[in-house]
């Protein structure tokens, strides 16, 4: 009888639960449709720095910049990794810490010293559990990053960058792919390296013979700092897509887990009443048959 | 009369496209004066100060922007502003704009760097406030 009561306590624990998984499921569904526009309305402003990049490159032939110098020894560098404020998303920071601490250990083997800039509560409190230095951390930014709250962090590292004090910048961030897939990777950041991916004219392969104003060398100057923060803002915003994504199907798991526990304990439940009311029958017909 | 020569012209932040229109005539800030576009202007392209972006539309209507430095790229009959902030002359306000001056004014300023910083956010402000005045 206890074992009974037992079984329908725990079903109801585990239907309460199922509830609160598929909620979580939906909000996330509903956050991630909302980053994704969001990314897909961000893509405009890339494409076209790119390009403008591109014409400056046609217009001066060899670039050169401070941005673009690639340091003979790369000493000092910082990664920044990009993780999540908030946990469920299932095994979407542990994915990205693992390649991150892959990346830091590969490189203090070549004697590069890395400073970590965190981003996200999450892969604050794994370094401090692991007792592993971090430079910064990050820990205010919303779930849909904005421009506002990116724009600092990229210009202290360009900033630090132009003033020598560190030779590279990375960023460990989780890709966007397509909803089924997102990887972790790490991208440099600067020096800025593959920036015109064979740039081209118009249509009819012909170069745009611009009016410049000030002079290419001055407006690369703008431009390329630029550069560097709209793909820090890229990253953020990969980021913050892939996480909604990661709790999506997080959720998901949970929800359809916590059906087949559901189905489970309903079996063992009716199997257990079954057994009492053979129990009952069998000392009935026995009381019976004691009678006669 | 006869109709007056339209092109297109894009605002674009990287946040979102601010609006995607026809123009006939279009003022940017630029970085040293006031720059005026009309349709089939030669490619050009330009950096931009900090200032009141004005878009005279196909139809008349007139939007203004205040932008926040950036580029402008005007080629095949195609304007686009390339801008890191962009707020709509109806979403300023008075007291946004002396909230920015009272925090410029408070800024330090002691060296080279912080000193640009300083003055590149009184210039914000006071182009905000003169934009509110008109």
């Amino acid at each position: 009888m206890a074992n009974r009561r037992l079984l329908v306590k725990r079903r109801k624990a585990v239907r309460n639960i199922r509830k609160i998984t598929r909620t979580m499921q939906l909000i996330a569904t509903a956050r991630f449709q909302a980053a994704h526009n969001a990314a897909v309305s961000r893509r405009p402003y890339t494409d076209k720095l790119a390009e403008l990049t591109a014409g400056i490159a046609g217009a001066m032939g060899e670039l050169e910049h401070p941005l673009m110098k690639v340091p003979e020894k790369e000493e000092r560098r910082a990664l920044v990794v990009l993780t999540s404020m908030r946990g469920l998303c299932g095994a979407f920071n542990a994915n990205l810490l693992r390649t991150a601490i892959e990346e830091l250990d590969r490189q203090a083997e070549k004697d590069v010293d890395s400073e970590v800039s965190m981003v996200g509560g999450k892969g604050v409190a794994y370094f401090n559990f692991l007792d592993r230095p971090m430079a910064e951390e990050i820990t205010h930014i919303s779930d849909l990053p904005s421009f506002d709250e990116v724009e600092p962090i990229a210009s202290a590292l360009i900033d630090r960058f132009s003033r020598g004090e560190i030779d590279a910048v990375d960023v460990a961030y989780t890709k966007f792919i397509s909803t089924g897939r997102q990887r972790p990777v790490i991208e440099r950041l600067l020096p800025l390296t593959q920036l015109v991916e064979g740039a081209e004219g118009d249509e009819d392969g012909r170069q745009v013979e611009y009016e410049f104003s000030p002079s290419p060398e001055e407006l690369l100057d703008e431009l390329l700092p630029a550069t560097v923060r709209i793909r820090l803002f890229q990253a953020f915003t990969d980021a913050a897509v892939s996480e909604q994504v990661a709790r999506m199907v997080a959720m998901k798991a949970a929800t359809d887990a916590a059906q087949d526990m559901i189905k489970r304990l309903t079996r063992e439940y009716n199997r257990a009443r079954q057994t009492q009311i053979t129990l009952e029958l069998l000392d009935i017909v026995g009381g019976a048959n004691a009678l006669e | 009369m006869a109709e007056p020569k339209l092109f297109d012209c894009s605002v674009v932040t990287p946040e979102r496209m601010v609006i995607e229109c026809e123009a006939r005539f279009v003022a940017l800030p630029a970085h040293d004066g006031e720059v005026g576009v009309l349709s089939q202007r030669a490619p050009m392209l330009t950096r931009l100060d900090v200032g009141p972006l004005r878009i005279e539309q196909g139809d008349g209507d007139t939007e203004s922007f205040f932008i926040d430095g950036g580029f402008a790229e005007m080629v095949g009959n195609r304007l686009t502003v390339l801008t890191e902030s962009a707020v709509a002359r109806e979403d300023l306000t008075r007291e946004g704009a002396e909230a920015l001056m009272t925090q410029a004014r408070g800024m330090e300023g002691y060296d080279d760097a912080s000193h640009a910083a300083r003055q590149r956010a009184m210039r914000k402000a006071r182009a905000q406030l003169r934009m509110l005045r008109r």
